[in-house]
């Protein structure tokens, strides 16, 4: 439903990354930070008045650094925030190709997936954010975003594990209602925290920050047994030490598993009972924290115990909430955007 | 066939999110001409407006409690009251009529399940914290011989208007909401209690409008218990009940915490204090923004002093009643 001076774009705008896919065939991932230099003296180091993604996380002892979807919602009475959606976006729409102020600029259509609870709580905010970002807008969850650009649409699960909340979705064939949907708060940011908290009781001296904990958890994430000893070199006293944290980073990564599974089970005794079945080999993993080794096993696992089932990873977890909105974007007529431009 | 049912299922669903986004922004945030103020700001110069009208427009049901306490005890006979007492408007009832000790308490713990409220760095969340404390006071006001009811007593979801409905039809004797607070400011750390009242505290207002954000009202059940709580007449007791749980409060936390501030009792117009039918309080018994508090907030020893400094409070409010029945009779 495009044309030659029409750019779909479509954003993931998440805890921890947010991506973009475009029409014109762009598709990039930004780490969801946004810094701005705290004096003059990091205003001339940095020489920019905002840093956004790797830059600013680079950066951030000189940095006012913000990460603002924090818990999945825009934090209440944060102007700040507001402000590094907005810086964030606009970073997002420039790496796809859009210069805000170019002479020949395309009808933009943007749609915008976020966490499930920045959707209920923080939607009206958003959209003034995005005021003069695109012409038109259209905010859906990332669940199903997710959904929609699967074609996974009748009789599947989507459970959508970011860093702020896990959102888990049915899907049956409509938009889905509140009853078909669960958040939960352990998500990718709470195995940080576990972890951080065995790892300070293990080794009191030791010394690193969040930031150092999520790198190992790119690195060495993983439920269920051990294939391989999670090694970190961490300063203890200022001298550099090699640390085992394998059992800790499991017990963390395992801590989100069972609420998961719970909502599972419960959201899946909601759906019709001969549909359920097909929803049981339709559950899709995706989010940043679906890329945990092992995790679709764990998952599999409690749908046997339902009598059975299989879910899958996503191929494309970083993009297939923005690879979901761009779907959504082309797919919506242009009566439907001009119901829903600014 | 499967290909015309995913078409069909994708067009459905479009037309729906469309139709949802469309709505949305009509609902809440009409587009302002250029030039106007922004709709917060119109908003918060409406409540500031309309709130002292409504307050000032109800003379004897919105007295502090000294003028209305002086009032009760006056015969209607020193107005230019009608021959015959009057039906519609309700009257303060003397204490000593009814003296009804306090038999039944229902807690809140705020939040839960999906709405996990406050948060600090830590981790700790606000809606595990409340459900402690609640568990923590059950266990002390039994004790002391009350019989205590939950509106939660796991981590579950629950609206406020359910809160509400579980208090009212229950028969509660007061209503007791336990919240922790979130402040922009990190360094402060205060206490507060709120009974409902307008306000005109541009924080409270965002506090208030936060909390009741997942309310479950619509806007015309609120707006019918809005008007309701300018002529409540358990204003005044609620108002009592918020100052034994505030300072009790405070005096038992500011011992091991002295940095701690006194922000004392407040009115607002809290969803499940304006739903509420019996004296109800709103008690942020801590902030979970401030790190230094946060931290105390996981020692068992905080916890179980904020548990045992609410118990205080009830009882205080409770004998002070008893007190005042028995002075009246």
């Amino acid at each position: 439903m495009e044309d030659n001076d029409t750019l779909c774009v479509g954003i993931d705008l998440g805890t921890s990354r947010s991506s973009v896919s475009a029409s014109n065939g762009e598709r990039h991932v930004v780490d969801s930070y946004v810094g701005w230099p705290v004096d003059m003296v990091a205003r001339k180091v940095v020489q920019k008045s905002v840093l956004v993604g790797r830059d600013a996380l680079d950066n951030r002892p000189m940095l006012d650094l913000r990460r603002p979807l924090e818990r999945g919602v825009i934090r209440e009475g944060s102007e700040r925030d507001e402000e590094a959606v907005l810086e964030l976006l606009r970073h997002l729409t420039a790496l796809a190709g859009l210069k805000q102020n170019g002479k020949k600029r395309p009808q933009v259509r943007a749609v915008v997936g976020v966490p499930a609870e920045a959707y209920r709580v923080s939607r009206q905010r958003l959209r003034g954010v995005m005021d003069g970002m695109a012409d038109s807008i259209m905010l859906v969850s990332e669940p199903f975003a997710v959904a929609y650009g699967l074609e996974a649409l009748l009789h599947s699960m989507i459970i959508d594990i970011g860093a702020g909340t896990a959102d888990l979705c049915i899907m049956q064939g409509r938009y889905p209602a509140e009853e078909d949907q669960r958040t939960l708060p352990d998500a990718g940011d709470a195995i940080d925290e576990r972890l951080a908290k065995a790892l300070r009781e293990r080794h009191p001296e030791a010394q690193f920050s969040i930031h150092m904990i999520r790198e190992w958890k790119e690195r060495w994430s993983f439920v269920g047994e051990p294939k391989r000893r999670a090694l970190v070199n961490v300063p203890v006293k200022g001298k550099a030490t090699e640390l085992d944290i394998t059992d800790e980073m499991r017990a963390a990564c395992e801590s989100i598993v069972p609420p998961i599974c719970e909502t599972m089970m419960d959201l899946l005794a909601r759906v019709e009972p001969e549909y359920q079945h097909k929803v049981r080999n339709n559950v899709i993993l995706a989010g940043g924290s679906a890329l945990i080794p092992g995790l679709s096993d764990v998952v599999d696992r409690a749908l046997s115990e339902l009598g059975g089932g299989r879910s899958t990873v996503v191929k494309d977890p970083i993009f297939a909430g923005s690879d979901g909105g761009l779907a959504i974007a082309r797919d919506a007529t242009s009566a439907d955007w001009d119901k829903l431009s600014l | 066939m499967a290909s015309d049912r995913l078409g069909a299922a994708k067009l459905r669903v479009l037309r729906e999110a469309v139709r949802r986004n469309v709505e949305a922004p009509r609902r809440v945030r009409p587009k302002r001409a250029p030039g106007s103020p922004p709709a917060p700001l119109l908003w918060m110069v409406g409540c500031l407006l309309i709130a002292p009208l409504v307050y000032l427009s109800l003379p004897s049901k919105v007295g502090s409690p000294v003028t209305a306490r002086a009032e009760a005890s006056v015969p209607a006979g020193g107005r230019a009251a009608p021959s015959e007492a009057p039906q519609a408007a309700p009257q303060r009832l003397a204490r000593a009529v009814l003296p009804l000790p306090i038999r039944r308490i229902v807690l809140d713990p705020g939040h839960g399940g999906a709405q996990t409220g406050a948060r600090a760095d830590s981790g700790a969340s606000e809606k595990e914290i409340t459900l402690d404390l609640a568990l923590r006071l059950r266990r002390l006001l039994q004790e002391a011989s009350f019989e205590v009811l939950l509106t939660r007593e796991a981590d579950v979801t629950m609206s406020l208007e359910q809160r509400v409905a579980f208090a009212n039809a229950r028969r509660a004797d007061v209503f007791v909401s336990i919240h922790v607070n979130w402040i922009s400011r990190r360094g402060v750390r205060p206490v507060e209690t709120y009974h409902v009242g307008p306000t005109d505290d541009p924080d409270v207002l965002k506090l208030a409008g936060a909390e009741n954000r997942e309310s479950g009202y619509s806007l015309g059940a609120y707006r019918r218990l809005l008007e309701r709580i300018y002529i409540d007449e358990r204003r005044d007791e609620s108002r009592a009940l918020a100052r034994t749980i505030n300072a009790e409060l405070f005096r038992a936390l500011s011992a091991v915490n002295p940095r701690l501030e006194n922000r004392g009792v407040k009115m607002a117009p809290f969803a499940v204090l304006v739903g509420t039918e019996m004296p109800a309080i709103l008690v942020e018994v801590s902030c979970l923004s401030n790190e230094n508090e946060a931290e105390l907030l996981t020692t068992d020893d905080y916890r179980a002093r904020i548990a045992a400094a609410l118990l205080r409070g009830i009882r205080s409010y409770s004998t002070d009643l008893d007190g005042v029945a028995k002075k009246e009779g």
